[in-house]
């Protein structure tokens, strides 16, 4: 099939779909293709965390004040994707007074509100934190939810043209000359080819970057970091919890709805694709979370995941190049002669907008158009507001019914009726499309339970594509990714129920003959 | 093991400060999520208003924070019977959460006047057993019991306990008893003024094995309180009542229960829920009448001088009698009596829940549950039924019109003494 | 308090040792934090599933012993496994019997629509094994939503229908009050209708295993009647309402005979005294209650009871302490696939014993003298992937009771 577009945006991460909103408030149509679902990459595998920008203060003014300025921006136009917590930053009795002090004097510099608590007014607010703490510092962190933010910006760019493929695979690049004129790409589920002319082309694939270039010839200098988190079961605090000391690895907790995440760590990886959380790793993370709360110990966690980071090398950030120390645009018509391709990478999960503004400024500019972005001041419609816990908690009990507000997820409390809606709305193809939308299988069973009710829903609607014991398999091994490291404790006996309910009571994979063979 | 608890009206509790919620209630962290709970569950299991003890208990407090106001509002359809934190392999103790979500529900969106008057009968029993003539016609009238309906939402299909003259208390005074050793005997308000011969026949069966009883002072153990979500009243209850029985057994006496409600109250829910100074000390020695009197026959102690008696009866455990962990003493102690036919009725929870059966909006839910107990009674056709709790012994009344008795006066009657009345 | 015989754990091999001692005439103490996985799985006795049904289980179970001689089955022999299946069917008279097919393995439809082999089924179930394409009639209902009839009808190549019964519920319904619907002759009137409204030439019906908790055999009587066709179980998440059958089945029976039965309260500590345990304490809080006997059994399964417990670095066995056969670290534990060819190597792990079911250490001496381990807490066995989980339980309660009450303490430190 033959598709026509402007600007054809590869990677369907939030810089990515963050890109094909801001070009849509233009008037500037885009297409948009991604491998895999939205949040595929470093977005969908991130922390969460609401960046006031405190933690760069100290080592990076830069970075912390485009931090702050979009933490303000964001919390305007977003506010139903954003749980604003506050944060603290934890001075341990081992990490001293100082650099609390030269913390607070940075923040002061770079304009972040960030106000010293005494160690009794900080227990009262946080009475499961270390008792042995000195001090901390309030600061306007938060906990974001990255798919609803990303999902939201989608929608949203959506209904002002942009277009969106997913499950669809650049298999190579249209060139024209020394330009750039299109991609052919590949649907992945079911076979269809697209030869897309384009304009432009934006590489906002993330840490695949050097991959995409390849079809160019081309190469940045960027190494691959992962950083792994785990998240408990339960919600152990209000606010996010920093350690006030230098940046090291395991020194945030993110609560997030009824979870917190601990995190993270920086390994250098080569791999992209194939990656998984070490014991050391989880060892790392559990030891200096349980200095900053201590009930961390003993408490049970339902799942580890990690998630891989593009690292850009210096000689990218040439003035003409780097736009900020945070992230990186690059300009390939400039850098290397191949005219209309540009790259943009690296950034926080919270600069995202900005790092979409100033690639669609570019944009514009070859374009040789001045149309000015407009998404720093466009609020995000609000489609579906933010529920609290106690909203989602009004969902059992008396208004529970059989017409489509039946619950599906029992720990998270999503409804059926949620599910029916998300497939109304898109071209869904994937069991995991489903659950990132629907949040279901995040809870304490990790879908246990709920996946088995979701396919048999959707097989109701008629809505499953193959056959649903395998994918049950396919789910049941990818939650596996993420359950095997933290098997211990309460988890061990969660999982020994898992086995007995899909090996035992249901044997999916059975190893005597099937249903029509003979029978005993 | 004591979770953090919510405090009403805020008193502080493991050094946390007032009004403030320490957030580590490990207990609901260990649930799997295996639904054994909800197998058991006899209100879940009759109406889909009560979401069932996985999700109202460790399912919702995942979504319970410290600040926001409760919204809850069927958790206050969890009966109290413990039966999920008996089947729950990973200990959690559902009926706790349910408990201190349904204090905190209460507290925010206040209390109905009713559970005020429900949970403080004992007030009235005194004048109500010294008018009972009166009284008893009053609680058998329609008018009134429409009144009660009407104003204050007690239903009226519900039989109301009628009051006996002379209480148990009057009665002891004029029959003191004789033996070597001495024994502090806890009635329950029930017996003092509505069932006056439970006390006489515990009494009359500890002097026929050489007791000499006595009567610590006592008042309500509180227990209607605590279950409809008043801890601060059933706390100053326990406060009240907890020294002069330290005093009895400081002093070389243990005490007996024949209500195992009370005796749940004050031997486990005064010292961990409650945190009533010395409670500890009194709940070991502190006993059900029958497991005082297993203990005895263990000991070769027991006066087994039986009279046969012909008699077809079932036994039903009461919630409370298994959420004490001895077993089924009365059971055990009965099948010692010759030509006694007792059979163990197959039935979990008899559906009142002390003050829950009487509420309008539950009396319907409370009958359903109760309505399993008849079938599994009518199944074994018994003469008499027995059980250990008063509130148990009223609902099965209610249901099947049978003849109902504390096991205790049955064994009395085999000790060569007066017929039940 | 004293007794003959200490059972801890109320699973199936704790439920099948107080049985056996019972009947031997002992005075029995059972104690138990939960019902064991009776509420979870889909109680079918499995005894060994893992095997084509080309051959005789008997010969398939000589085979296996010879082969894995530390194996639980090679602890008990094939006479006393055949005793302890004939033990455990005799507590379930007719109508509601467990029933085997001649000497092999039953294949019984799923909830995913799969075949699963097993050993005993109650009569309830028995219908299912001779579902066929075409002759069979799959039955969900709306609002219960651990059952889709349509999957496992597709799977199975017949018909599936979900009933919705507006009328009468509107709600959700759980597998409870679903199965306590069907105790009542209005519902199962108005249901059965239903159902005969959409059967075409079907001659079975599947539903899903709620037919009652009390009485399932009338109900399904009834159905058949007003249907018109053979109606049978299929297993479903839990809870599992045929298992709560099962476990309040021992529980009467053992109740009427003078068991002491405590349900709910787990073991708090160990009393032990040189190679002997002397007693047992039982924590409700704030009394701990003793318990004494001269022989104790070790029946509290695996890591959802909370026989075993893993921490970071271990697996480990609360009560008394015993050592844990098991993999070196905890990467060994789990393959990195969860399905995968090969069983989990934790699996293996559990307390090692001797013939006698006496845990041994590494010279294979008895560690405690007079406890008895029983159940799936014994190592050498894969229950999951060998499918031999109640086959287990139930062999190895009956031979840990049989064994312990062999004993007679003659004094400190001898056995016999």
């Amino acid at each position: 099939m033959k598709l026509q577009t402007e600007v054809l945006i590869v990677g369907g991460g939030a810089t990515g779909v963050g890109i094909a909103r801001d070009l849509s408030l233009r008037g500037i149509p885009s297409l948009l293709i991604e491998k895999g679902d939205l949040l595929s990459g470093a977005s969908g595998r991130n922390h969460g965390l609401f960046h006031s920008g405190g933690r760069y203060a100290v080592s990076d003014r830069e970075a912390a004040r485009e931090c702050i300025a979009e933490n303000r921006i964001l919390r305007r136009i977003a506010p139903h994707c954003i749980e604003e917590t506050d944060g603290l930053f934890l001075c341990l009795s081992e990490d001293g007074i100082e650099f609390r002090d030269r913390f607070l004097r940075a923040c002061e510099e770079v304009e972040i509100p960030a106000i010293p608590l005494s160690r009794d007014e900080t227990l009262s607010l946080e009475p499961e934190l270390n008792p042995d703490l000195l001090s901390a510092v309030k600061v306007p962190d938060g906990a974001v939810d990255p798919f609803k933010l990303v999902l939201e910006n989608a929608r949203d760019a959506g209904t002002h043209g942009a277009e969106f493929l997913l499950h669809t695979e650049v298999k190579s690049l249209i060139l024209d000359g020394n330009r750039v004129a299109g991609a052919m790409a590949i649907d992945l589920l079911h076979g269809e080819e697209y030869s897309i002319d384009a304009s432009y082309l934006i590489n906002a694939t993330g840490a695949w970057a050097n991959q995409f270039l390849k079809f160019a010839g081309l190469e940045i200098s960027m190494a691959l970091s992962k950083g792994s988190m785990l998240v408990t079961n339960q919600r152990l605090n209000q606010r996010v919890i920093n350690r006030c000391r230098p940046p090291s690895d395991g020194d945030i907790i993110v609560p997030n709805e009824t979870v917190s995440i601990l995190g993270t760590t920086s390994i250098r990886s080569e791999e992209v694709e194939n990656f998984e959380v070490t014991p050391s790793e989880v060892s790392l993370l559990v030891k200096e979370a349980t200095k900053m709360i201590p009930a961390v110990r003993e408490s049970r966690f339902i799942r580890a995941y990690a998630g891989i980071r593009p690292l850009f090398q210096s000689e990218e950030k040439g003035e003409d190049r780097a736009i900020s120390r945070g992230f990186v645009l690059i300009d390939h018509g400039k850098r290397d002669g191949l005219k209309n391709l540009i790259t943009i990478t690296g950034g926080k999960l919270v600069t995202y907008r900005l790092m979409a503004e100033k690639a669609s400024d570019l944009i514009c500019q070859k374009m040789g158009i001045e149309v000015a972005g407009s998404t720093h001041l466009t609020p995000l419609p609000r489609i579906v507001g933010r529920l609290g816990l106690k909203d989602r908690l009004k969902k059992i009990g008396p208004s529970v019914s059989i017409d489509g507000r039946e619950i599906l997820c029992d720990c998270e409390l999503i409804e059926r009726e949620e599910v029916e809606n998300i497939l109304r709305e898109g071209k869904l193809k994937d069991l995991q499309d489903i659950l990132h939308r629907a949040r279901l299988a995040k809870g304490t069973c990790q879908g246990g339970f709920c996946v088995y009710r979701l396919l048999g829903v959707l097989n109701d609607l008629k809505r499953v594509e193959g056959d649903p014991n395998r994918i049950l398999e396919g789910f049941l091994e990818e939650r596996w990714k993420g359950i095997r490291p933290v098997l211990w404790g309460t988890a061990i006996k969660e999982e020994e129920l898992s086995e007995s309910i899909y090996k035992g009571i249901f044997n999916l994979t059975p190893t005597h003959p099937s249903p029509l063979e003979g029978k005993g | 093991m004591p979770s953090a608890l919510y405090r009403p009206h805020g008193f502080a509790v493991n050094g946390y400060s007032m009004n403030k919620e320490p957030w580590s209630n490990k207990n609901a962290d260990v649930c799997i999520r295996c639904a054994t709970c909800m197998a058991i569950c006899p209100v879940s299991r009759v109406t889909p208003l009560f979401p069932g003890p996985k999700q109202a208990g460790p399912g919702a407090e995942r979504f319970r924070r410290p600040d926001d106001p409760p919204v809850d509002q069927w958790i206050d359809l969890c009966i109290g019977c413990h039966l999920c934190d008996m089947v729950c392999s990973s200990g959690v103790n559902i009926s706790e959460l349910n408990l201190i979500a349904k204090t905190k529900y209460l507290d925010e969106k206040g209390r109905p006047f009713r559970d005020w008057i429900l949970s403080q009968i004992h007030l009235f029993s005194w004048f109500g057993s010294l008018f009972s003539h009166v009284a008893n016609r009053l609680l058998r009238s329609p008018i009134i019991k429409w009144m009660l309906d009407s104003l204050f939402s007690i239903d009226r299909r519900r039989e109301l306990p009628l009051y006996q003259s002379p209480t148990f208390r009057q009665w002891f005074r004029g029959n003191p008893t004789k033996g070597n050793r001495k024994i502090a005997y806890f009635y329950g308000c029930y017996t003092n003024t509505n069932e006056v011969d439970v006390g006489k026949a515990t009494v009359q069966v500890l002097e026929a094995n050489d007791f000499e009883v006595f009567l610590p002072p006592q008042r309500c153990c509180g227990i209607p309180m605590l279950s409809n979500g008043d801890f601060e009243g059933a706390r100053r209850l326990g406060l009240w009542n907890i020294p002069p029985l330290l005093h009895t057994i400081r002093s070389g006496s243990d005490i007996v229960f024949s209500s195992t409600s009370c005796g749940h109250m004050i031997k486990h829910e005064y010292s961990h829920l409650l945190s009533i100074p010395g409670a500890e000390e009194v709940a070991k020695h502190l006993f059900d009448i029958f497991d005082f009197l297993r203990n005895l026959k263990e000991n070769d102690g027991l006066n087994t001088k039986f009279k046969a008696l012909s008699l077809k009866t079932a036994y039903f455990a009461p919630c409370h009698l298994r959420s004490l962990g001895i077993g089924l003493p009365a059971f055990e102690i009965l099948r010692l009596i010759p030509g006694l036919q007792v059979d163990p009725i197959d039935a979990d929870c008899c559906g009142l829940g002390g003050t829950f059966g009487f509420k309008k909006e539950k009396y319907e839910i409370s009958q359903e549950i109760g309505k399993d107990l008849a079938e599994a009674i009518d199944g074994l056709k018994p003469e008499i039924v027995l059980s250990d709790c008063e509130g148990c012994r009223m609902q099965i009344r209610h249901l099947t019109g049978l003849k109902v008795l504390h096991p205790i006066q049955i064994l009395r009657d085999a000790l060569i003494f007066s017929k039940t009345e | 308090m004293h007794y003959d015989i200490i059972i801890i754990g109320m699973g199936l091999s704790g439920l099948m040792a107080a049985k056996t001692a019972v009947e031997m005439g002992k005075k029995v103490l059972i104690v138990g934090k939960g019902v064991g996985s009776l509420s979870l799985f889909s109680n079918t006795i499995d005894v060994l599933g893992s095997i084509s049904n080309k051959m005789t289980l008997i010969d398939i179970l000589s085979q296996w012993i010879k082969d894995h001689p530390k194996h639980p089955y090679a602890k008990v022999g094939l006479r006393e496994m055949d005793q302890a299946l004939s033990s455990f069917t005799s507590l379930f008279p007719p109508p509601y019997s467990f029933q085997t097919i001649g000497d092999g393995n039953w294949l019984i439809p799923t909830g995913v629509g799969t075949l699963r082999p097993t050993y005993l089924i109650p009569s309830t179930m028995v219908p299912g094994s001779s579902l066929k394409e075409g002759n069979g009639l799959i039955i969900g209902f709306k609002g219960f939503k651990d059952f889709y009839a349509s999957w496992v009808a597709q799977q199975l190549k017949c018909r599936g229908f979900t009933l919705s019964l507006r009328d009468v519920f509107r709600q959700e319904i759980t597998a409870t009050a679903l199965s306590r619907l069907i105790e009542k002759k209005g519902f199962r009137e108005r249901m059965g209708r239903e159902i005969r409204k959409h059967l075409k030439a079907e001659t079975c019906v599947g539903l899903p295993a709620l037919l009652g908790m009390n009485d399932p055999c009338s109900a399904k009587k009834d159905l058949e009647e007003l249907i018109g066709a053979q109606v049978f179980e299929i297993p479903v998440l839990p809870p599992s309402i045929p298992g709560m059958r099962m476990f309040n089945r021992f529980k009467i029976w053992l109740i009427q005979r003078g068991v002491t039965f405590l349900l709910g309260y787990s073991v708090s500590k160990a009393i032990l005294e040189k190679r002997r345990c002397e007693g047992i304490e039982v924590l409700h809080p704030p009394i701990s209650t003793s318990y004494s006997s001269d022989r104790y059994i070790l029946a509290t399964g695996r890591f959802i009871g909370g026989g075993l417990k893993a921490n970071e670095e271990k697996i480990f066995e609360p009560i008394f302490n015993l050592p844990v056969f098991q993999p070196k670290s905890r990467e060994e534990w789990f393959q990195k696939s969860f399905l995968s060819d090969s069983p989990h190597p934790i699996h293996q792990a559990g307390i090692l014993t001797d013939p006698s079911f006496r845990a041994v250490d590494e010279k294979g001496e008895w560690i405690l003298e007079n406890v008895w381990i029983a159940g799936s807490i014994l190592s050498h066995h894969h229950w999951v992937d060998e499918k031999s989980r109640e086959g287990i339980e139930i062999t190895t309660g009956y031979m840990a009771a049989k064994q312990a009450l062999k004993y007679e303490a003659r004094g400190a430190g001898h056995a016999v």
